[in-house]
């Protein structure tokens, strides 16, 4: 990651994916496979289930500099655990009010749902995202890991 | 939990945290013949009911397994149980000989806070009163 | 209407083993077991204006003793834990009796509890008080940058004496995630802005009853009351839950879900 940062200017904007591997995941593949372009500024990590994402993990991606995160899973009803991603319905929207609360642009987190089959899909949702989290501009949060991070490195 | 007599007793004992020199109210729950616990206490009139990280956790060391319940001295470079006779002669030994070779400012006496008022009284009055210096330190001076 | 000392005595003779209250001894108030009726500290029991964890000691003394029966001195607040406690499988309601005592109308207005009395009340009269909205007015009418910076200002006071965890009655892990180095960095004061917070807010979130314990105990007067607030008031607008109400009511973030959460998501 620190190579990742390097890399990328210092007003790129990094954000983190969390993406279910019955679902988003294979979206994401399909939009590799079919060649659709979509911005490089996402990084993946792969989740049995949307169910499984603690909104510590969102916390903690935030607190390390990134500047959006997206949840993607399987559509209601398409769980492959049956109802893993109720659960992150419900916990998104007060994980969502209470940064809001606290005063994190409410842009940065998003919640989408995005199938094997919607390669294309996975592609708009990741331009459209990108393109709201880059209008924000990087995160207020950013600041002091990051600086450490140069430090270390 | 175990080790519990299984006789009913819960109680809170006011205390006064050991830390520093601060001297925040604390209750010590004693829960069977156990210290179990730390609550502030809420109408003292240092701390109104706050606590500090350290006064929070002041019990935590009485039952901790890594105490020394024992005296030890050091022999051949590795530190070995002994008795208290054969720890308080070497002891004396050492810091009489420190005395007696390079005066008695050669000496310090470093006072801890997990010990009583009293005890760290009792070291300060050897410091000043057997070795005579005024060498004397406490990790909770503020 | 009994003094507390009648109603102690009198629960002990009708099958509990002991009565946690709380005493008055020489003008300080803590809280007491009282395990029979010759016990000295039966003079000194008195309802006192200050407040304890009383729910966070009894999971304590429920473990401890499990075959035995306990009644306990409950405010709102404290019938509010225990109920919740249940909830989470903490404290059994089977082995317990709740004596009721109501705040007087200075002490609720003081504390701003939303409910300052109990269900069954024993002693003391029914007052109603309105809980503080001026901290939640005050945040939500700022922006997001400065709201940020509010909320950064106030951290920044956080010595890490975890205080507001210990003297929370509905906090029992024994794995805190605040003590996690992963999530936040150990040794570093003060702690990372915003996980620390917002990582027990999140915590406290339909589980939170309300009680002030947290504001009270902490030494930096950060207003954690008004933050663990609006998390219920959010709990409540979003999934439809005010934690310590009946029992038999189930928080919406220990299950999986109904076809319900989603159509209030889509709504949006």
């Amino acid at each position: 990651m620190a190579e990742e940062s390097k890399k990328n200017d210092e007003e790129d904007i990094r954000i983190l994916a969390f993406l279910c591997n019955w679902c988003s995941y294979a979206g994401a593949d399909l939009a590799g496979v079919s060649r659709f372009q979509y911005p490089p500024n996402v990084l993946d990590v792969r989740v049995m289930c949307t169910g499984t994402i603690s909104p510590y993990f969102v916390i903690k991606a935030f607190q390390e500099g990134m500047d959006g995160v997206l949840i993607a899973g399987c559509h209601i009803g398409d769980c492959h655990y049956l109802k893993g991603n109720y659960m992150t319905a419900k916990r998104f929207q007060v994980l969502r009010e209470a940064l809001k609360f606290l005063g994190l642009e409410e842009g940065r987190l998003r919640l989408e749902w995005v199938s094997a089959a919607e390669g294309e899909k996975y592609a708009d949702v990741i331009r459209s995202f990108t393109e709201e989290v880059k209008a924000l501009g990087p995160s207020p949060l950013r600041g002091k890991k990051a600086a450490k991070a140069e430090v270390g490195a | 939990m175990a080790e519990n007599n299984n006789e009913l007793s819960y109680k809170l004992v006011p205390s006064t945290c050991v830390y520093c020199g601060t001297g925040c109210g604390v209750l010590l729950e004693v829960t069977g013949n156990r210290l179990s616990g730390t609550l502030p206490q809420k109408d003292h009139p240092v701390s109104r009911g706050a606590l500090c990280i350290k006064g929070w956790s002041v019990h935590e060391f009485v039952h901790s397994p890594r105490r020394l319940a024992r005296p030890m001295i050091r022999k051949d470079g590795e530190l070995v149980e002994t008795d208290w006779e054969t720890a308080l002669q070497a002891v004396a030994t050492g810091l009489a000989g420190a005395r007696d070779e390079h005066g008695p400012d050669s000496v310090g006496f470093f006072a801890s806070a997990r010990c009583s008022n009293e005890e760290n009284y009792l070291l300060q009055k050897l410091a000043r009163a057997a070795v005579g210096t005024n060498n004397v330190d406490h990790c909770a001076r503020l | 209407m009994s003094d507390l000392k009648t109603i102690v005595k009198e629960k002990l003779a009708g099958g509990a083993d002991a009565f946690l209250c709380l005493k008055n001894e020489e003008g300080t108030v803590l809280p007491a077991l009282i395990t029979d009726a010759d016990s000295p500290d039966l003079e000194f029991v008195d309802v006192g204006e200050s407040r304890y964890p009383l729910g966070r000691i009894l999971i304590d003394l429920q473990r401890e003793y499990p075959d035995k029966r306990f009644a306990v001195l409950v405010r709102g607040c404290d019938e509010r834990a225990l109920i919740e406690l249940s909830k989470l499988e903490q404290i059994d309601l089977d082995r317990l009796v709740m004596v009721g005592v109501a705040c007087s109308t200075e002490e609720a207005e003081a504390c701003g509890c939303p409910r300052p009395y109990p269900g069954d009340i024993a002693l003391g009269e029914k007052v109603e008080a309105a809980p503080g909205r001026e901290v939640i007015d005050e945040v939500e009418s700022l922006g997001d940058a400065e709201r940020l910076g509010w909320w950064k200002e106030q951290f920044s006071r956080c010595i890490k004496c975890y205080g507001c965890r210990n003297i929370c009655p509905m906090c029992f892990c024994k794995d805190c995630a605040l003590e996690n180095p992963h999530l936040v960095e150990p040794g570093v004061i003060p702690p990372d802005f915003p996980s620390f917070h917002i990582i027990r807010a999140l915590d406290m979130t339909g589980r939170c009853i309300d009680c002030g314990l947290c504001e009270e105990a902490c030494p930096a007067d950060i207003p954690l009351r008004s933050l663990y607030r609006k998390m219920q008031d959010i709990m409540e607008d979003k999934l439809e839950y005010r934690a310590g109400g009946s029992v038999e009511e189930k928080n919406p973030l220990s299950f999986l879900g109904t076809e319900h959460d989603i159509e209030k998501l889509e709504q949006e």
